[in-house]
């Protein structure tokens, strides 16, 4: 970070000191223009993103906000001030829905970067074979579109014709309700969300593994560390910063989990896997109570940006 | 590729503000989709107000109707030459988003003509004052006694008419006479729901078969089809006439307990689905029921799904609650509307007349694919009383066109039906999972609604 300050301040005098020493000078035409272009190239080049950030984020950020503080019904809107998040408040399934997120945010990402910790360290041993098959094979499901994996999902966890129930009839288990039965139906929607992202996790760590110098662990091993402690010291540390952005990343993808629930359960059975996202999508499209799910959208801003300052301020304080 | 790139700060630094970027990113992404474009209204009228209608129209509807509407338009052109027909199937549910979604941007992108439901009708027409065109200065009001008693003031709001009818779905009692009389019952004996509470214990004891299919987990929004088919037949339903809301009420209560009592017996089969999607229609085609209580498009939807059971299935009309009682109930319709911001509103206009108010369009749709059609006058076709193979030589159609000419229970979707069916299903779960008490779950449920929507409560 420092090396970008100090190249800053040192490139601003710069043009200033070999102005006079150019040729065209005296003219002042001449060589200022391409300058002149050279500064203004950066921005236009970003032009193009941002004009579409612009049209399709900015603005209906700014919208959103706006409209948050109307009721509105359909296209009658009437202003409301603090009304819709004083609602908020006093709403029984945005809470519902708040402790569900969290639920899975507790219980699902610990388990899935464990998991993905795990496997790339798998993928990166010198013992395993074909690599590349492997490799892919953990990947495929992040590729996979969201919503054919939730169709997937559902129909392999269906209670009476599902493979899943299938396969446990054939050793003597018990049918499960897997999307059914509320405990079940959470514990369905987190192993979908596993299998959908413990690769996508993996190949972040397996990109930073590789980036770990064999000296460290021979150094290691000289000093007597076995592979637990060489894990513990060398491994764990080496992947600090891919796992500081993956806990950010994976807290952000769970706040915000809508596919899978709607897909899957449809938030149900008895709201058991109602997420917020998916709370907003239905007051937004169902009821078209527009003005309060952007102010459940806010909502979901804040609760966002306090848990990503949260954890990158634990980061920082642990560098 | 295995450098020393740990020690090295400014990657460590990149993934560190890679991360804080994502967290606003993330934020940010969270609202994208709730901004609206609001404002643009653009209220056009006809291209000209005499004169043939010409230019080009676009339709959406869904699956079977859209493949029926796609098939006339030859014979529409054949009448209307100048006018340009696109016919598009949106699916269902997609369709209400899409419509939602225009509508909510002051109707850029919005088809001319829609097929709407009646349980989305009101809210277009409540919540969008100009997303639906008002039909009757385009000659609608001519069409206001041509239709089942009870649907033109589901499409009208007093002088103006906002679509006209298309399908008129009675609730049938679909049921398998092969298991019937295996258990020695005779369906036709069957007066309340305590004689087909009776009649489905015996059947599961005779033949393991449950008696009917309820999505227990309410997968589907429409999983309660079966309370409010109760809830009609005692001539109440979630909202009463005035929007006043009905759910703490003696008749909600009693459907509820009905559904509770099935559930308890045993006769329930949890079907992941609502009639029409597939855990619904295999747990039908599987045989594991023996009663489908599904309204009148079932029927022709039955000989398609299930071809195997010909001469299995029988119909009657679904009985009543407390002996004596109604026995019958439009469950549901679905309308052709014109979109408020069409330029070519009489074109559209045309459209949805020449589908819905010719006897010979309709006859068409309904040979083709059964959607039981609104309009009286088809019914005077032959084809309506055929005697029918798959229901053992019954003339079925017979018994919804008698179900439809009696009077029923006018009901009021009112625009927060939407809110009232999540809860109702919630209710329902509750009862049928946890063993949960119906009145405390209406009670809770019908202040709930309430509060969501500050209606008050009857």
């Amino acid at each position: 970070m420092t090396g970008v300050h100090v190249e800053a301040h040192v490139e601003a005098p710069v043009p200033a000191r070999t102005r006079p020493e150019e040729p065209g000078a005296r003219s002042g035409r001449g060589p200022r223009r391409p300058r002149r272009y050279g500064r203004l190239a950066p921005y236009l080049f970003i032009l193009p993103a941002l004009t579409l950030f612009a049209c399709f984020q900015l603005y209906p950020i700014a919208w959103s906000f706006v409209l948050s503080l109307y009721h509105t019904d359909g296209t009658i809107q009437t202003w409301t001030g603090l009304g819709n998040y004083r609602r908020l408040l006093h709403d029984p399934l945005f809470f519902t829905a708040l402790r569900n997120t969290l639920t899975i945010l507790v219980v699902q990402v610990p388990i899935m970067l464990a998991l993905a910790v795990g496997l790339s360290v798998a993928l990166n041993s010198a013992l395993l074979r074909w690599k590349p098959l492997f490799r892919l094979g953990f990947f495929l499901p992040v590729v996979t579109a969201l919503v054919t994996y939730g169709l997937l999902m559902g129909v392999l966890l269906s209670d009476n014709n599902g493979a899943v129930n299938w396969l446990l009839s054939t050793v003597g288990l018990p049918k499960v309700h897997w999307l059914t039965d509320p405990f079940w139906a959470r514990v369905s929607i987190m192993l979908a969300l596993t299998w959908h992202y413990t690769g996508y996790n993996a190949v972040i760590y397996l990109a930073r593994l590789q980036g770990i110098p064999d000296e460290h662990y021979e150094a290691a091993a000289v000093d007597g560390a076995g592979p637990l402690r060489r894990f513990w010291h060398v491994t764990l540390p080496g992947l600090r910063p891919a796992l500081v952005l993956t806990v950010v990343l994976s807290t952000i993808g769970t706040l915000q989990l809508f596919d899978e629930p709607y897909i899957m359960t449809g938030g149900g059975p008895n709201n058991a896997t109602e997420t917020i996202a998916l709370y907003m999508y239905q007051t937004g499209f169902r009821y078209f109570d527009f003005g309060y799910a952007c102010a459940i959208g806010y909502a979901l801003v804040l609760i966002i940006s306090v848990f990503g300052l949260i954890q990158v301020r634990l980061a920082k304080e642990e560098d | 590729m295995r450098q020393s790139g740990m020690g090295d700060p400014s990657r460590r630094g990149f993934l560190k503000v890679f991360g804080a970027a994502a967290v606003a990113a993330g934020g940010v992404g969270a609202l994208a989709g709730c901004g609206t474009v609001g404002g643009a209204k653009n209220t056009s009228s006809a291209g000209s107000a005499s004169g043939a209608p010409s230019g080009s129209i676009t339709v959406w509807s869904w699956a079977n109707p859209a493949a029926e509407l796609k098939a006339l338009v030859p014979q529409f052109n054949a009448v209307y030459p100048h006018v340009q027909v696109s016919v598009q199937d949106i699916g269902n549910p997609a369709i209400w988003d899409k419509i939602t979604i225009a509508m909510e941007a002051g109707g850029s992108g919005l088809a001319d003509v829609l097929h709407l439901g009646v349980d989305y009708l009101p809210s277009y027409i409540e919540k969008f004052p100009d997303g639906l065109a008002d039909l009757s200065g385009l000659g609608a009001n001519k069409y206001r006694s041509a239709f089942a008693p009870g649907l033109w003031e589901t499409v009208s709001r007093g002088p103006k008419v906002y679509a006209l009818p298309w399908e008129a779905n009675a609730s049938g009692f679909f049921y398998r006479e092969d298991l019937f009389q295996k258990a020695g019952v005779d369906a036709t004996s069957l007066q309340t729901w305590d004689d087909v509470i009776a009649a489905g214990k015996e059947i599961k004891a005779r033949t393991g078969v449950a008696l009917l299919a309820i999505d227990k987990s309410a997968s589907q929004a429409d999983s309660a089809n079966l309370f409010q088919l109760l809830l009609q037949l005692q001539d109440s339903f979630y909202f009463d006439i005035s929007g006043r809301i009905t759910l703490n009420t003696p008749e909600a209560v009693t459907a509820l307990t009905i559904v509770k009592q099935l559930g308890d017996a045993g006769l329930v089969f949890d079907a992941q689905g609502s009639p029409g999607s597939t855990g619904y229609d295999s747990a039908v085609k599987n045989g594991d029921v023996a009663v489908c209580p599904d309204p009148a498009w079932y029927g022709g939807y039955l000989e398609t799904l299930a071809p195997a059971d010909r001469g299995d299935w029988r119909l009657m009309l679904p009985p009543s609650v407390t002996a004596g009682g109604s026995r019958s109930a439009i469950v549901n319709s679905t309308h052709l509307a014109v979109a408020g911001t069409s330029p070519n509103q009489r074109a559209a206009f045309a459209f949805a007349e020449f589908m819905l108010t010719r006897p010979s369009s309709q006859v068409s749709v309904f040979k083709a694919k059964g959607i039981f059609p609104a309009l009286l006058d088809a019914y005077a076709d032959p084809v309506f009383h055929v005697a029918d193979p798959y229901f053992g030589g019954q003339k079925y159609a017979e018994v919804f066109i008698d179900e439809l000419s009696k009077p029923s229970y006018p009901t009021n979707y009112t625009s927060d039906y939407a809110r009232a069916l999540k809860l109702i299903d919630d209710a329902q779960t509750q009862v049928l999972q946890q063993g949960a008490d119906p009145a405390a779950v209406l009670k809770s449920a019908a202040a709930q609604l309430a509060a969501q929507t500050g209606r008050s409560q009857s």
